[in-house]
């Protein structure tokens, strides 16, 4: 691939023999007995025969070309097998089954599928004047974006609008008891639904039953700088653990299993009115003696 | 007494599809949630009668990473159960089920397939699925996959579009009668023909629809089919192949994989009466009717197919429910399920159903 890459930045194309075939784009195995192809190379094309084709009307962000085109599976000369690509043909009435195309060569070429930038009715290439690259291509950047639209769920919701009021709402499972927060829509143990009435409001004290220090590293969206606490909260008299808590002018030094903690609800100040759940800030230490409890570090849920 | 002829052989015994639609508005897990508990309904059973689930889901549809993780909790899995998840579609989990059970060791499985394409825009999810190199920075669509195939089989002489419309037509008429359809009702040919194309040659009615969906069957092995159920549906074949993921490699006017996969799981051993296959494209029916040497005796996708509904990643389990369900409420004995992946039918399995009597 390699050197499939490298040739189109010199605006060659080429194919890599496998047994009597000529295989375009090459690939690494022979495709029927999955063996290590040698790298035996040969020029194709430039030109070649459309196998087959379609017709984009409206191209997506992410198609090579932003105005209508076919793709096409082209058979170059000198190849056994087809490359799909675009062609820029105006018209899906200039395109047939059959018909003879040419590439034609982007100005900029960096060692990418698109260096190619089209195929085009005809027998010439349309060769361009660029810098070639001074190295072979051994990396290969592919991008793309995509949007996702996800159905927030009721309880979710409901959670949200709970900590925007100052309170840590939790469902409890009318079968087994068990206590969720985090507006879980059902009991995954007994696979009940849990719906308002299943709601309750959690105590806002607790004791911390596991904890990490996090030495963070820059990535997108983390704002911490420095390293930082991530708590385990058993809350008092239900049984649930409220996992991944932050803690709220706490030293790390003083974070450590046992440690009785309070919630802390954000001042009028630190609220986003548009973020209900900017209302919850944290844990801070109560100051009352530790919880030894044996085997607290156990307790995951 | 003669001896048990599907005696080592793995049935099904229950399942349960979800409604069909555009965007069902909840999450995931709550769509497995349901079809977990229809199932296990289904057959007699509950939760707690199932020795190993095995789920097909896909990352990239989720929009999420390791989004299977979270649908776990349709499970039902404490105490914890063996569980494996396959970035397939729920037949090729229920393939894995059905050799899990063949260990010996275990009774009861639940295979599961589920996807919500409503989250995003397909035609841009499904290019950034294909090979890195070659094709995903392209951004080749799975439209215009199937679009370079419908031409090649067109150029053939193997299909028409008048007749790729008139299976859209009975499709969507056959689909009227199922529950489990989307896009229903009386078309006609000629009026189909006069629109625009989408990726000439294909017109709408030659596509699937967007469809959110979920499906879970039970199957279990030959001993506890029996105790549970009146009329086991046995799994007397079950096979998938796969051939190159380029397509300008094969032969597009042919499937050789499903070729494979039907003689692999024994499809010359009797008539085939109803096979549901997963034609999510008009022109893919009559290649693989040929491809799988299905002959004009053979009901095709009496429920309708994935061409009145399509729930990616659940769109091969329902067939294979669909396919039960023909032994079990229509009187059939022998039918075909059938699944596929990858672009112009990479990958194709091929399961085949017999009933008790």
């Amino acid at each position: 691939m390699s050197a499939f890459f490298t040739a189109l930045t010199e605006q060659r194309l080429i194919g890599i023999r496998s047994g009597d075939r000529v295989i375009v784009p090459p690939r690494e195995w022979d495709p029927d007995t999955g063996d290590e192809l040698a790298l035996d190379f040969v020029d194709v094309g430039p030109a070649g025969t459309v196998e087959t084709w379609c017709w984009v009307d409206k191209p997506t962000s992410q198609h090579p070309l932003d105005h209508a085109f076919a793709w096409a599976l082209v058979k170059l000369d000198g190849a056994d097998t087809s490359i799909l690509h675009a062609v820029d043909a105006g018209s899906a009435d200039a395109m047939s089954t059959g018909m003879r195309v040419a590439p034609r060569w982007k100005t900029e070429r960096r060692g990418h599928i698109t260096d190619l930038d089209a195929f085009v009715p005809g027998e010439t290439a349309e060769t361009n004047d660029g810098a070639k690259l001074d190295e072979p291509v051994t990396m290969m950047d592919y991008n793309a974006t995509i949007t996702y639209t996800t159905p927030v769920p009721t309880n979710l919701l409901r959670y949200e609008q709970a900590t925007g009021e100052g309170r840590l709402l939790g469902l409890k499972c009318p079968g087994c008891g068990r206590l969720y927060t985090q507006g879980k829509g059902f009991c995954p143990i007994d696979s009940v639904e849990l719906t308002i009435e299943h709601e309750v409001d959690l105590p806002e004290t607790g004791v911390i039953t596991n904890y990490t220090i996090i030495t963070p590293t820059p990535y997108p969206g983390q704002t911490e700088t420095e390293p930082f606490a991530r708590v385990h909260v058993l809350l008092d008299g239900a049984e649930i653990v409220l996992g991944y808590q932050g803690m709220v002018d706490t030293p790390n030094e003083n974070v450590h299993v046992g440690v009785r903690v309070a919630a802390v609800w954000a001042s009028p100040a630190e609220r986003d009115e548009n973020d209900p759940m900017s209302n919850f800030v944290g844990w801070i230490p109560t100051g009352e003696p530790d919880d030894t409890t044996p085997g607290l570090v156990n307790r995951l849920n | 007494m003669a001896t048990d002829p599907h005696a080592n052989d793995i049935a099904i015994i229950g399942w349960s599809i979800s409604p069909m639609v555009r965007n069902i508005g909840y999450t995931e897990a709550r769509m497995l949630l349901d079809v977990v508990t229809g199932a296990v309904d289904d057959a007699g059973i509950t939760r707690d009668d199932v020795d190993f689930t095995c789920a097909g889901s896909c990352d990239y549809v989720a929009g999420q990473a390791f989004s299977f993780v979270q649908n776990i909790d349709a499970v039902g899995a404490w105490p914890p159960k063996r569980d494996s998840h396959v970035e397939m579609d729920g037949a090729w989990a229920m393939y894995e089920a059905w050799m899990r059970l063949q260990i010996g060791d275990i009774d009861v499985a639940v295979a599961m397939g589920s996807g919500r394409s409503s989250t995003s825009d397909p035609e841009l999810l499904y290019s950034m699925e294909m090979d890195p190199y070659y094709l995903a920075p392209l951004g080749t669509d799975a439209i215009s996959f199937a679009a370079l195939q419908a031409r090649a089989l067109l150029d053939a002489g193997k299909i028409t579009e008048r007749q790729m419309a008139e299976i859209a037509v009975r499709t969507r008429r056959d689909g009227k009668a199922s529950p489990y359809s989307q896009v229903t009702g009386d078309f006609d040919v000629d009026t189909l023909l006069q629109a625009d194309y989408v990726r000439n040659p294909l017109r709408k009615h030659d596509l699937p629809p967007i469809t959110d969906g979920a499906c879970a069957v039970v199957i279990a092995t030959a001993a506890k089919a029996r105790e549970l159920c009146e009329n086991p549906i046995w799994i007397t074949g079950f096979a998938h192949y796969t051939e190159a993921h380029y397509v300008g490699m094969r032969d597009l006017r042919t499937s050789n994989a499903s070729t494979l996969a039907a003689k692999a799981a024994g499809i010359e051993d009797g008539p085939i009466e109803v096979a549901e296959l997963q034609t999510a494209f008009t022109h893919e029916e009559p290649l693989l009717v040929e491809a799988l040497g299905l002959g004009a005796d053979t009901a095709i996708n009496p429920s309708g197919g994935p061409l009145v509904a399509n729930p990616v990643m659940a769109t091969g389990l329902v067939r294979i429910a669909e396919a039960a369900s023909q032994i079990r409420d229509h009187g059939k004995h022998r039918t075909l399920g059938h699944s596929t992946s990858g672009p112009c039918l990479q990958q194709n399995l091929v399961c085949i159903l017999e009933g008790s009597q």
